[in-house]
């Protein structure tokens, strides 16, 4: 409470006038005679009583009107509590703007983040100039206080949209702190936000208001620009099931679709282009939306040539948040991997040959992989490194030398499969050597009859075979025989195990490859010379499982699944460099159509991109037009940033101190509560009718007392 | 008969010093609006010969008394001769009070009983005079001579009200000297204890007199008419006391009304006539108004 004329308040002293009337001032009585005095007595006593109570009512209604005329002359002002003790103090103040993708939802023709700002530019006008302002916003680091008005201005006019928006939990907490430095200002945070409630999580809400009652002083208004009921349709985050792909192999992809307030069933088209040339239409369907407004669509196209392809899926309906309707996506093509099959004669790399690489086929455009076998002892001619993946195919105790190219060609980011078998001997296996390349020791071979049961597909190695692994007759194709580990490494995972639960597949990281080893072998024939047969996983009587097994490993072991190429906003993007390939400088094309050449330091086997904020697909080029080396990558935004689910304002009130924090959603409220935080709210006009209600109750009380008594 | 009207309001009186005349002026002004003295229905127990008289209606004359004395006896008298009226008349210090008004209240009842004399003395009745303050002070004889009322009137002129007031005392001290049935006629503005005042009327009620209580009061005693504040003084006591007159005067009013309405109830018991009266009245039209009244009753 504080009054604009104080000195009015000295008004009130004038009480004392009606007081000193009543008290000193009054009159002589008239001296008659009256001789019918016992009247007059009888009823004294109760008479003086109703009368005095009479006075002093109306006496203390004339007080009451003195000083409550004093006191609204003197023009009081409510003021908030959160200013309190600091009167006349000058501002600090920031402003933190939410400037996150979701603001740009649209309302009555005004994105949220623009609406956003012309309040704050309109609360920023109204400043004192002697205010410290920081304008904050979700896309870096606040620069602490500006130097004046103008550059706050300045520095709302350039906010811009932010794909990859730091946490307003952070921001809020940081603007906090700002302003609770200058202990000896009015310590005020403006917060203009859309209140959707991803951001004002549980704990979000609890370290904030831990953060307030650590800084008694700063009070925030939360300004809510959000819309209450609001409309949109967006696409997920789109799942690619491969991202490099081999010849022949189709563009597979998924996207959720989510529709909020909006019930019509969408049109979702994809779009493809390759490298500079426009994207093309490559597909358009109408989704069925479920009761809960989601649902999913899927693409598939095929024929993709060699290289690298990019493309997006769009809504062409519009909505009020349109950077939803979009989603990017990026695949390789590349050529067939090379994969060396090594046996100890060429014979045992049959089943394995034909099943990653079918001889029968005609047309050799589409195969993924190019298979080459060769036997252990020609081993030392071969350059492994024109290999993607080794296979080691029952393999006996070989060299040292063998070994430790292995190791080194695995380190270097090679594949290694190692398919134990009736060669194995604990003696050749058991070397240190070897051992950093095996699970573990050898121990025995098991002579328990069984059969591989893999349980868990979550494993990339085999979550291909997910969709039709309850198809496979497991049972069909037995294991008599496979080898039993002593100890198993600690940095070993077992990906698939026999239905006795023994280890079967396991898998051994080493640098940047990786090692697979299966304790039973997939070379034995059916019928062996001189022994039995270890188990029929090749020569069973269905052989497509053991086909599509065979697939599966190589996959993995060359790395197809790994190189992601679609991100998110802000991520890092690291871009893996063959090995040889010799980049030293490159050439990033982002989504504008803008170029920006770069130096790779030497040394460096990968390509590392930070300056992902714009959305779409990026193309890095090398070696101009020959092009040694073409790759694009897709930012798209997070899903997150679709969820326009706005926090209950109440709840949110509730959580954080009382008094210390308040909501208001339109300007009106803003000025309401600036004028009350800072001039205060002027309340004359109460209090003046406050006045003439208790003149007039003066005026009817002593018109009733003296005509009654008339 | 407008002059008439006119001269008999209490003002006009009260410039007439001499009170015979006052009140022969009173009486005749009623004789002539009424035709007949109202006092017929008073005589009740007495029948006596008297001799006749000039004026006397022959009529009258009662030939059996004649033929046996050969004198003339007048009977038409018989029944009224011995109907004695006493006048009590209160001395009290608060009957000589009077606020904006012409007359006292002692003034007022010296008018009252003036008339109510002369129209006794008038039919040949008795009038004596009783005057109390704490107790009787002065009593004149009752006599039915014409020079009665002058004796009285003279009396009351030269009595001053400035006695201390006990009206049951005194009206008890009255029933106990009258031995026959008389007429009593009370002037008083009964401010005194009530309970001992009706006691004492009762008491005399009793012993057979027929008892007329004239309750006179300022006119001031009866509106209150006082404004603002005002300090008040009971002219016998000197007891003060400060009220605000305004805020005071419903209480004050409800209080005489029902302080005049308990005489009034307490008479009606005890067949005693009560005639409330305040200075501000025309007396003479007040007492034409009981007279007739009474008349129609008795």
């Amino acid at each position: 409470m504080g009054f604009i004329t104080p000195a009015l308040l000295g008004g009130a002293a004038l009480v004392a006038v009606p007081l000193l009337l009543h008290l000193v001032m009054r009159r002589q009585p008239r001296k008659l005679v009256f001789p019918a005095l016992q009247f007059v007595r009888k009823r004294q006593q109760a008479n003086r009583r109703r009368l005095n109570l009479r006075h002093w009512l109306l006496l203390a209604l004339r007080c009451l009107l003195i000083a409550g005329l004093a006191f609204a002359l003197a023009r009081p002002t409510l003021k908030g509590t959160g200013l309190r003790g600091k009167e006349g103090a000058p501002l600090a103040v920031a402003l933190v703007v939410d400037n996150s993708l979701r603001m740009q939802y649209i309302h009555e023709n005004r994105d949220r983040q623009q609406q956003a700002t012309d309040m704050a530019h309109w609360l920023v006008k109204r400043l004192p100039a002697n205010s410290e302002v920081a304008v904050m916003d979700r896309s870096r680091l606040s620069g602490g206080f500006v130097v004046d008005i103008s550059t706050a201005e300045a520095r709302l006019s350039n906010l811009t949209p932010e794909s990859n928006p730091r946490s307003l939990e952070i921001v809020v907490q940081e603007a906090i702190q700002l302003v609770a430095d200058r202990t000896d200002h009015r310590q005020e945070v403006f917060l203009f936000s859309d209140m959707a409630a991803a951001e004002w999580t549980e704990e979000a809400i609890e370290s904030i208001r831990e953060l307030l009652l650590k800084s008694p002083d700063v009070r925030i208004y939360v300004v809510d620009v959000g819309v209450e009921d609001t409309q949109n349709m967006a696409l997920g985050k789109l799942k690619l099931r491969n991202n490099i792909l081999r010849p022949g192999q189709p563009l597979h992809l998924e996207v959720p679709v989510k529709a909020t307030g909006m019930s019509d069933d969408p049109l979702v088209e994809i779009f493809l282009s390759t490298s500079a040339e426009q994207a093309v239409k490559r597909g358009q369907r109408h989704l069925q939306l479920s009761e809960d407004g989601n649902s999913q669509i899927t693409f598939e196209l095929g024929d993709l040539s060699l290289g690298t392809h990019q493309g997006y899926v769009r809504l062409p309906t519009r909505d009020p948040l349109e950077v939803d309707n979009t989603r990017y996506f990026s695949v390789e093509v590349r050529p067939p991997a090379q994969i060396l099959l090594l046996g100890e004669n060429v014979k045992d790399t049959l089943f394995l040959h034909e099943a990653l690489s079918p001889e029968l086929i005609s047309d050799r455009s589409d195969v993924q992989y190019v298979c080459t076998s060769e036997i252990f002892s020609q081993a030392a001619n071969l350059q492994l490194e024109n290999y993607a993946v080794v296979c080691l195919l029952d393999p006996p105790p070989l060299s040292e030398n063998f070994w430790q190219r292995i190791i080194q060609y695995a380190s270097n980011g090679g594949g290694v499969g190692v398919f134990l078998g009736h060669r194995a001997r604990l003696n050749g296996f058991n070397e240190t050597i070897v051992q950093q390349l095996l699970p573990g020791k050898l121990k025995l071979r098991s002579r328990y009859a069984t059969y591989l049961r893999p349980r868990n597909f979550a494993h990339p190695a085999l979550a291909g075979l997910k969709d039709y692994a309850e198809n496979i007759p497991w049972k069909v194709y037995p294991v008599w025989k496979y080898w039993e580990f002593a100890d198993l490494a600690a940095d070993v995972y077992v990906v698939a195990r026999f239905a006795n639960n023994r280890p079967a597949l396991l898998e051994r990281p080493l640098g940047r490859g990786r090692i697979l080893c299966l304790t039973t072998p997939i070379s034995d024939p059916l019928e062996p010379q001189g022994r039995e047969p270890w188990n029929l996983l090749p020569t069973g009587p269905e052989p497509w499982p053991f086909v599509a097994i065979s697939n599966q490993l190589c996959g993995y072991l060359a790395q197809q699944d790994t190189e992601s190429l679609g991100f998110f906003a802000g991520e890092i993007v690291t871009l893996r460099l063959a090995p040889k390939q010799g980049v030293s400088n490159y050439v990033l094309r982002d989504p504008g159509g803008e170029s920006i050449r770069r130096t790779l330091p030497p040394g460096e086997n990968a390509i590392r991109i930070g300056t992902t904020h714009a959305l779409g697909n990026y193309r890095v080029v090398s070696g101009g037009n020959s092009g040694n080396l073409e790759r694009g990558f897709s930012i798209n935004a997070s899903p997150d940033l679709s969820r326009l689910h706005r926090i209950d304002l109440e709840q949110l009130t509730n959580a954080l101190p009382q008094e210390r924090v308040e909501i208001a959603q339109t300007l009106k409220d803003v000025e309401l509560y600036v004028d009350i935080g800072r001039s205060g709210r002027e309340l004359f006009s109460w209090v003046i009718t406050l006045v003439a209600l208790v003149w007039s109750t003066e005026h009817l009380l002593s018109n009733r007392f003296y005509r009654s008594a008339a | 008969m407008a002059t008439l009207e006119k001269y008999l309001k209490p003002e006009v009186i009260r410039q007439i010093s001499r009170l015979d005349l006052r009140a022969q002026f009173i009486v005749k002004g009623f004789l002539q609006g009424l035709h007949a003295s109202p006092f017929h229905g008073f005589s009740v127990e007495f029948s006596e010969h008297r001799k006749y008289a000039p004026g006397d209606n022959p009529d009258d004359i009662d030939w059996l008394v004649y033929a046996k004395t050969d004198k003339y006896y007048v009977k038409k008298f018989e029944a009224e001769t011995n109907l004695t009226g006493y006048l009590a008349m209160d001395l009290s210090a608060s009957m000589a009070y009077s606020f904006e008004q012409e007359l006292t209240k002692f003034e007022y009842s010296i008018c009252l009983a003036a008339a109510l004399c002369y129209l006794m003395i008038h039919q040949n009745d008795p009038v004596g005079l009783v005057t109390f303050g704490e107790k009787i002070v002065d009593s004149l004889a009752p006599k039915s001579k014409r020079q009665q009322i002058g004796n009285i009137l003279s009396h009351l002129a030269k009595l001053k009200p400035r006695e201390k007031t006990d009206i049951g005392r005194s009206l008890s001290q009255l029933a106990a000297m009258l031995r026959h049935s008389s007429l009593v006629m009370i002037f008083s503005d009964l401010l005194a204890d009530p309970d001992e005042v009706i006691a004492s009327l009762r008491r005399l009620r009793h012993g057979g007199h027929d008892v007329i209580l004239f309750h006179v009061l300022d006119q001031a005693e009866v509106s209150f008419p006082f404004e603002g504040l005002v300090e008040l003084e009971d002219p016998e006591s000197y007891e003060s006391l400060e009220v605000n007159a305004d805020a005071y005067r419903k209480d004050y009013l409800e209080e005489i009304r029902d302080f005049r309405l308990g005489y009034e109830r307490e008479c009606r018991q005890s067949g005693i006539d009560y005639v409330p009266l305040d200075t501000s009245m025309q007396f003479d039209r007040a007492l034409t108004e009981y007279l007739v009244n009474r008349r129609n009753c008795g």
